[in-house]
């Protein structure tokens, strides 16, 4: 685990109605880059960089740490403005920080313990835990780590690993979307596109959907409203998920980029408006009424004539294309799935899915 | 009556033409977010001639309707995609199946976009909510809309200054007599054969009326989508000729 010295000025943790908050910690980054170039900005008002090899330069650790809090403390005007902590991993250091206090090598599980277990940032874990009597990261630690695998999933169980001192670095302790702002700031991005992250928003317009897309949860419940991101996936429906407002997958940050990776048997756009949950069953038949199929090489046995959905009226079909197949590996027997575009002579056009011997419609085009 | 010639003459004057309204484009998209205080919304420009102000006005109601399967849920979408582009937040009710993918091709951005998919009989309340925060509010009317309902609606829109679309089935499903009303009368799917090909583009036939159209129903002619899955005027090349 890298030990890392952790900057926090209390002062600029949030933007303030007038805004400087940003500029001003700038200043203070910039202050900090005259010790180390390697500084990176966590979120607002807090930043971190290396601890071992300026402390060999600076005459050792509380020497550095006394230079650096002397710097910063000039450009604030203030030397209670800023928190500086040391210790082995970032999660410990900026705790350190917040404490303002330097953790020796080794140390960081007893440094951690009494701390309450909200501070892992995870609202999931800060609400079940205490109910359990699991109050802090000390009692968290304690815990078998296969239960709390078991129980709480992957993510739970590297907080666990934070919690125990073993790893430093944990998913969501840095905001991307301030490190960009900042440099944006500093002119290294250029000014174009009104790029705004969410949480904790960055425009006027993003606090406000914000307030109000969680007043919505209140009322409808968590899972009611989502918001959409692309993945990777050849089917309308594994392209593209929809995750809860405000769940960590969910924010932009963490999203994965998509996609430039070529997925063979995608369709190429215009992609279906109406993607069905759950897929409803068809018959596909030909110009004799027989069920129309997908042959093993891939071929469909007969043109599909007419089409019923949900054991409704026939429709004639004006035009298809397709297969498509779709699958993972084509030749293997266990998900074999084929795609068929299909327009009716109402107008309408359909996206089907044959999968051993039977049809779905997946998708429609309105 | 206005219609909107299918042209595909002259060619070459029209490629050089076709470079500037990319360019309106690209200056309207690096343009800051539209502040509150402007009255309109701006439109994607294969859309903007339908509206006489050729923007999305701020406090209007507009209904769109179309036979199902016509286009009427890609025409609702496409009106949301010039300030959902320009930084403005949107909200989906009531759109059970959503299309995502087909979504971010439109044009609409994904990260100030927020979906209320089964709001269930809280349809008229969580679109209320959501005018409180977004711009612009598209709703799926569940069948006919009640008078309550859709008065308590527009007025929120009218006194928040948002934007509401409301997609439905019959123009009489909404209660009130909407600003506009965009219906798509006819469609067509190109790029695909019996066997071959696939689907490339939707010529869309569009009618407006309404008390903003100055009481004069005027029709157009949009691909809806075009081959790249975003609306584009019909004159901007055969949606069937790209890839």
């Amino acid at each position: 685990m890298e030990r890392l010295v952790a900057l926090s000025c209390p002062q600029l943790l949030s933007e303030g109605e007038r805004g400087e908050e940003p500029r001003a910690f700038l200043e203070v980054v910039h202050a900090v880059e005259a010790f180390c170039p390697w500084v990176e900005t966590t979120s607002l008002g807090v930043c971190t960089l290396p601890a071992r090899g300026p402390s060999r330069f600076f005459g050792g650790e509380a020497s550095f740490v006394a230079q650096l809090r002397v710097a910063v403390a000039e450009v604030l005007g203030d030397e209670e403005a800023v928190g500086v902590g040391v210790a082995d991993g970032l999660f410990a250091a900026l705790l350190a920080a917040r404490s303002d206090e330097v953790v020796a090598p080794g140390e960081t599980a007893g440094f951690l313990a009494p701390w309450p277990v909200g501070v892992l940032g995870r609202p999931d874990l800060a609400v079940t835990l205490p109910r359990l009597g699991v109050h802090t990261l000390g009692q968290f630690a304690a815990l078998p780590t296969r239960h709390v695998l078991a129980r709480f999933g992957a993510d739970a169980a590297a907080c666990h690993r934070v919690a125990r001192g073993e790893e430093g670095d944990l998913v969501g302790l840095r905001d991307p979307a301030v490190a960009r702002r900042l440099r944006r700031l500093d002119g290294e991005l250029p000014d174009v596109t009104p790029q705004a992250g969410f949480f904790g928003g960055v425009s006027d317009a993003d606090v406000r959907a914000a307030r109000t897309l969680a007043r919505l949860q209140e009322r409808l419940g968590p899972e009611a409203v989502v918001v959409g991101r692309l993945s990777g996936g050849r089917g309308p429906a594994e392209r593209a998920r929809l995750l809860p407002w405000g769940s960590r997958d969910a924010d932009p940050a963490s999203a994965p980029v998509p996609d430039g990776a070529p997925w063979p048997g995608r369709l190429p756009p215009p992609s279906p408006v109406t993607v069905l949950l759950r897929p409803r069953p068809a018959e596909v038949v030909d110009r004799a009424d027989r069920p129309v199929r997908v042959t093993g090489r891939g071929l469909l046995s007969a043109s599909p004539q007419r089409i019923s959905v949900d054991g409704g009226p026939f429709a004639d079909v004006g035009a298809w294309a397709g297969p498509y197949p779709a699958t993972d590996r084509w030749w293997s027997t266990r998900r074999r799935q084929a795609r068929l575009q299909v327009v009716l002579d109402s107008g309408g056009a359909l996206l089907l899915a044959a999968e051993r011997g039977h049809w779905s419609v997946e998708a429609a085009y309105d | 009556m206005f219609v909107q010639a299918p042209s595909g003459a002259g060619g070459r004057a029209r490629d050089g033409a076709r470079e500037r309204p990319d360019l309106a484009a690209l200056a309207a998209r690096a343009r800051p977010v539209s502040s509150a205080a402007s009255r309109l919304l701006p439109l994607p420009a294969p859309l903007a001639p339908l509206f006489s102000d050729r923007a999305l006005r701020r406090g209007s109601t507009t209904m769109v309707t179309g036979a199902p399967g016509a286009g009427a849920t890609t025409l609702a979408l496409t009106l949301l995609v010039g300030a959902s582009r320009s930084g403005s937040w949107c909200g989906l009710v009531g759109l059970a199946d959503p299309g995502v993918v087909a979504m971010a091709e439109l044009g609409l951005d994904l990260l100030r976009l927020a979906l209320v998919p089964a709001p269930g009989g809280a349809w008229a309340e969580a679109a209320a909510t959501l005018l409180d925060g977004v711009d612009v509010v598209l709703v799926r009317a569940p069948g006919r809309v009640g008078l309550t309902a859709g008065r308590l609606l527009s007025a929120r829109a009218k006194e928040r200054k948002s934007a509401l679309v409301v997609l439905g089935a019959r123009a009489a499903d909404w209660p009130e007599a909407p600003d506009l009303t965009v219906t798509v009368t006819g469609s067509t799917w190109v790029g695909i054969g019996t066997g071959h090909g696939h689907l490339r583009g939707r010529r869309a036939e569009l009618s407006v009326t309404g008390r903003r159209s100055a009481g004069r129903e005027t029709r157009h002619t949009v691909w809806l989508p075009a081959a790249a899955g975003a609306a584009a005027p019909l004159d901007a090349g055969h949606a069937g000729r790209s890839a």
